[in-house]
């Protein structure tokens, strides 16, 4: 997440509100660029692996050796006084790129700081971010619950962790104590070309406020709401379904609460929760059927769901800790939790799918400029999700140990 | 005869040198600052202490202030305004006469405010607590909030209703202090002087504009401009007037000023009735 | 009893030749403020001062149209003599020093330059900036703060009221007055006695109480001397000093 100096800087479009913003102040060779990838050891084991040789099927794979994190390429600042922008190439690890990010944002619009208009592609309006999360690892380093599907589900544009292409409006007070916002974007998961539904739209609410805790610092709590429809129906060419003819559109959502503690300087907590449902036909693997998410012949051609079918429902938490013994080491731990609620088929174990996951690490850095800086990256995590080993469909956990140097210039 | 001798005459020997402007070089040691960490601060009902803010200010502060409070920060070289030198005790924005020290309020709005037009931003992110521990922390860097006391705050007489003489009444103030020799008649910051203005540490400086809409660094109230130029801010070239405009007249310079800056306001649009014209320089005293 | 009349005797001489000594002694102290005297002169010539164009201000020009106002770092007549030379004792005053002088030494602005250019002062001895000039001012004297003395910086626009201040401690301050950047003078600071030379570079500097000193004398550009001189009651001490020009 960022501090709240930082949020108020990006909220105001990266700019300090100084009467100094537009780039004619900064100095010609400025560059706003910065570039950041983690070359690191692992210990990466999954407690169970479809292996050949194995008496269940499935055995622990355990394995080890140095590897590196994607690159990002970010870009952001502004353009002339109050117009902003990001652009973020990234690549995978792979060096295949893509943009994460790719938006200009009209800021103050009329001179109101409640008049924000961000066009592009753009992460959600989360101010407990997984962008700038503290985790990095392979296991768990990610927020579950920032891409949780339910087992067997097809709808991949529930995932509020994936960029989005679409148009958000933003407003907050002067001091950036109360921020609103409301996105409206295509459900194709920021995939561009529009290779899913032919009118399928997504809504992204978010709404914080922070306030004076005295000498424990500004505490803040909001919340947010995601209410989309996605397509089951595809129109097919030689029974290929034909990207961007999606209809049969049906509904899932998303909403929770977010909240920032501070107590004091060097302590700080995050807090996510989470209440997801997704629609019946969703639950039956009806949707991604373009990408193969779903078995192509799960086309809602007939209209009629399969028997027994439910809204697969859930609710997950997550508490991140950080411990910021000085600016240049901090100590950071989080637990996650997501429990179904209803699975998708009633012969489904009630627990299918849920899971437990546990993060805990430090990062040093040695030193810090403005300009350049790496961190000394150790992290351990654990995730176990019920009912999903490849064979046997019993628990399914694994483990990665991370040992990396962070760097970012 | 020889007696006993003090120590400043010994003092005076070693000082034969002519006191050169100061650099940007640190002059107190970190342990001569460390010794003044228990410094608090007042700000309404709230006290701050020193202490508590260290963590603040080498996480947000350090890097144009410098870990001395010199202003010698990583940033010193590629900012404009450099960063104030904390060690020398001198600020801008004060509500107490020239050459005094600031209340601990004037400090904590500083903080609050930022600074427009300059690397300075606005810290009201910070919560009112925070801001006064990093008050004090601002304090402790200065061995002058030892000992000596802030000045006693100007008086401030209660605004008076705008109306058309005294915004006339205004503009012969500004004709008879001459604030157009810096300042300009249109207040554009191109008077005669505004090309060679140097602060204390001799790096040139701008006179404020009245006419680009930026923000006035000290404050956009009424009563802020009026402490303003009844203060002068210390460490620039910009005089403190307490002896030269009475304090009536003072408010009849705010509604002046006003006239000449780009927002629009009841100033402005009543000059604009006035028809009135910039102040002209070559006019003989008293006759605008 | 020879012995004790002796005695009787000795200490009664004693006794007289201290009092006689004590009185003695304050009528010399009463009487003989003795003063040093000297000359101060360059030796070789005088580095150039530039001219002043002070064509930014129309009314510095008028005033100054029958007289070509120059640059005043080093002042130095006919004779070698350089004027604006402070002399002042660094070493010898007693502890219990006289309370500063009551005379209110004045700092005026006229014609757009400083006169004197440099003022010399007691600590905590009052003085008094004036304005002459039918034009604006600010006098802004810059101290380093961390002596002591605070830089303060006031407005004098024509007609206004003169400025009184005083310094806290020792130091040669710097005074400008930032609306016409080529004014430039000095507020010398000193603990006691002092003097400033005169346009011949004669000086003298009075009330000094009979005893043996270390004058020094400081000009801006060539920074200080210093010698070492006696006053005695009716014979003032001499000190005369050459600066070397660069």
């Amino acid at each position: 997440m960022l501090n709240y100096f930082g949020q108020k800087f990006k909220d105001n479009g990266y700019q300090l509100m100084n009467d100094r913003d537009a780039p004619i102040w900064q100095n010609a060779s400025y560059w706003p660029i910065t570039l950041r990838i983690t070359p690191y050891w692992s210990r990466e084991s999954i407690n169970k692996v479809a292996v050949d040789s194995a008496p269940t099927g499935e055995q622990r794979m355990t394995t080890t050796g140095f590897n590196l994190s994607g690159l990002d390429i970010l870009t952001g600042g502004t353009l002339e006084n109050n117009i902003s922008f990001l652009l973020v190439p990234s690549s995978d690890e792979t060096g295949a790129f893509h943009f994460e990010s790719a938006n200009v944002r009209f800021d103050n619009l009329f001179h109101s700081p409640w008049l924000n208009v961000k066009l592009g592609k753009f992460e959600l309006d989360s101010f407990i971010s997984e962008k700038r999360t503290l985790t990095l690892s392979a296991s768990g380093g990610g927020y579950q619950l920032f891409h949780f599907i339910p087992v067997g589900d097809g709808n991949i544009f529930g995932q509020l962790g994936d960029n989005q292409l679409g148009v958000e409006w933003m407003g907050h007070s002067l001091n950036d104590r109360t921020r609103l916002s409301v996105a409206v974007f295509n459900s194709v998961d920021g995939n561009v070309d529009l290779p899913y539904g032919q009118n399928s739209y997504t809504t992204f609410i978010a709404g914080s406020q922070a306030f004076d805790a005295g000498k424990l610092g500004v505490q803040r709590i909001g919340g947010y709401a995601m209410i989309g429809v996605a397509p089951t129906t595809y129109l097919t060419s030689g029974g290929v379904p034909i990207p961007g003819s999606g209809i049969g559109n049906k509904s899932f959502s998303r909403y929770g609460f977010e909240g920032l503690f501070y107590l004091g300087s060097k302590l700080d907590f995050q807090v996510f929760t989470q209440h997801g449902s997704d629609d019946a036909w969703f639950g039956a693997c009806y949707g991604e059927i373009i990408t193969g998410t779903c078995d192509p012949a799960n086309n809602n051609t007939t209209g009629v769901l399969p028997a027994g079918a439910r809204n697969p429902t859930w609710s997950g938490a997550f508490v991140e800790t950080h411990f910021v013994y000085s600016p240049q080491l901090t100590i950071f731990q989080r637990s996650e939790w997501v429990r179904m609620s209803q699975q998708a088929f009633p012969t489904n174990p009630s627990n299918l799918g849920d899971i437990d996951n546990y993060v805990f690490g430090y990062r040093y850095n040695p030193f810090m400029t403005s300009r350049a800086g790496f961190a000394f990256h150790n992290e351990y995590s654990w995730i176990r999700q019920r009912g999903t080993s490849p064979v046997t469909f019993s628990d399914l956990s694994s483990n990665s140990l991370l040992l990396g140097f962070d760097f970012d210039f | 005869m020889r007696t006993r001798l003090p120590m400043w005459s010994l003092c005076l020997g070693a000082i034969t040198f002519v006191a050169f402007p100061l650099g940007a070089s640190a002059q107190l040691t970190m342990s001569n600052i460390n010794s003044r960490m228990g410094i608090e601060s007042h700000v309404g009902n709230i006290t701050g202490h020193a202490k508590a803010a260290k963590t603040d200010y080498r996480r947000y502060c350090v890097g144009c202030h410098g870990e001395l409070g010199d202003g010698n920060g990583e940033n010193f070289p590629w900012i404009d305004p450099k960063p104030r030198d904390f060690q020398l005790g001198i600020f801008k924005c004060r509500s107490t006469p020239t050459g005094t020290l600031p209340t601990d309020q004037d400090l904590f709005d500083t903080i609050a405010r930022g600074l427009d037009r300059s690397n300075m931003p606005q810290w009201s992110t910070f919560t009112k607590q925070q801001r006064a521990d990093l008050v004090a922390w601002v304090k402790h860097f200065s061995p002058r909030f030892v000992n000596e006391k802030p000045g006693t705050p100007i008086q401030i007489p209660a605004e008076p209703e705008i109306t058309a003489d005294r915004i006339k009444a205004g503009r012969e103030v500004f004709a008879r202090v001459q604030c157009w020799k810096c300042h300009g008649v249109e207040g554009r910051a191109n008077g005669p002087s505004a090309s060679t203005l140097q602060d204390d540490l001799s790096r040139p400086i701008q006179a404020y504009n009245f006419t680009d809409g930026s923000r006035l660094k000290c404050g956009s109230t009424d009563a802020d401009i009026y402490r303003i130029f009844m203060t002068g801010l210390d460490g620039t070239p910009m005089p403190s007037f307490a002896d030269n405009i009475k304090p009536d007249e003072a408010w009849d310079l705010v509604f002046y000023l006003r006239s000449l800056m780009p927002e629009p306001s009841k100033e402005k649009a009543m000059a604009k009735q006035l028809g009135l014209k910039p102040v002209d320089p070559n006019a003989p005293a008293g006759q605008q | 009893m020879k012995n004790r009349h002796n005695l009787a005797a000795f200490i009664t001489v004693a006794v007289l030749v201290c009092c006689g000594a004590l009185l003695l002694n304050q009528k010399v102290n009463a009487a003989g403020e003795g003063k040093i005297t000297g000359t101060v002169k360059l030796d070789g010539t005088a580095p150039h001062m530039k001219g002043i164009d002070m064509s930014k201000d129309p009314y510095c020009v008028k005033v100054n149209a029958n007289n070509s106002p120059h640059m005043e770092n080093v002042v130095s007549g006919s004779g070698g003599g350089l004027e604006n030379v402070v002399l002042y004792i660094s070493e010898g005053l007693s502890g219990a020093a006289a309370a500063p002088a009551t005379n209110v030494p004045v700092f005026d602005q006229k014609n757009c330059q400083y006169t004197p250019h440099v003022l010399a002062m007691d600590v905590g001895q009052t003085f008094k900036v004036t304005t002459s000039d039918q034009t604006a001012h600010n006098i802004h004297p810059n101290p380093n703060p961390m002596t002591g003395n605070i830089p303060w910086n006031q407005s004098q626009p024509p007609g206004a009221p003169p400025v009184e201040k005083s310094w806290k401690t020792p130091e040669m301050i710097e005074v400008k007055c930032n609306i016409h950047p080529w004014m430039h003078g000095w507020f010398a600071v000193v603990k006691g006695p002092y003097a400033t030379t005169d346009a011949s570079g004669n000086y003298t500097i009075n009330n000094v109480p009979p005893g043996n000193y270390t004058v020094t004398a400081w000009q801006e550009v060539y920074g200080t001397q210093t010698q070492k001189v006696t006053v005695a009651a009716g014979a003032p001490g001499k000190a005369d000093f050459t600066f070397k020009a660069k």
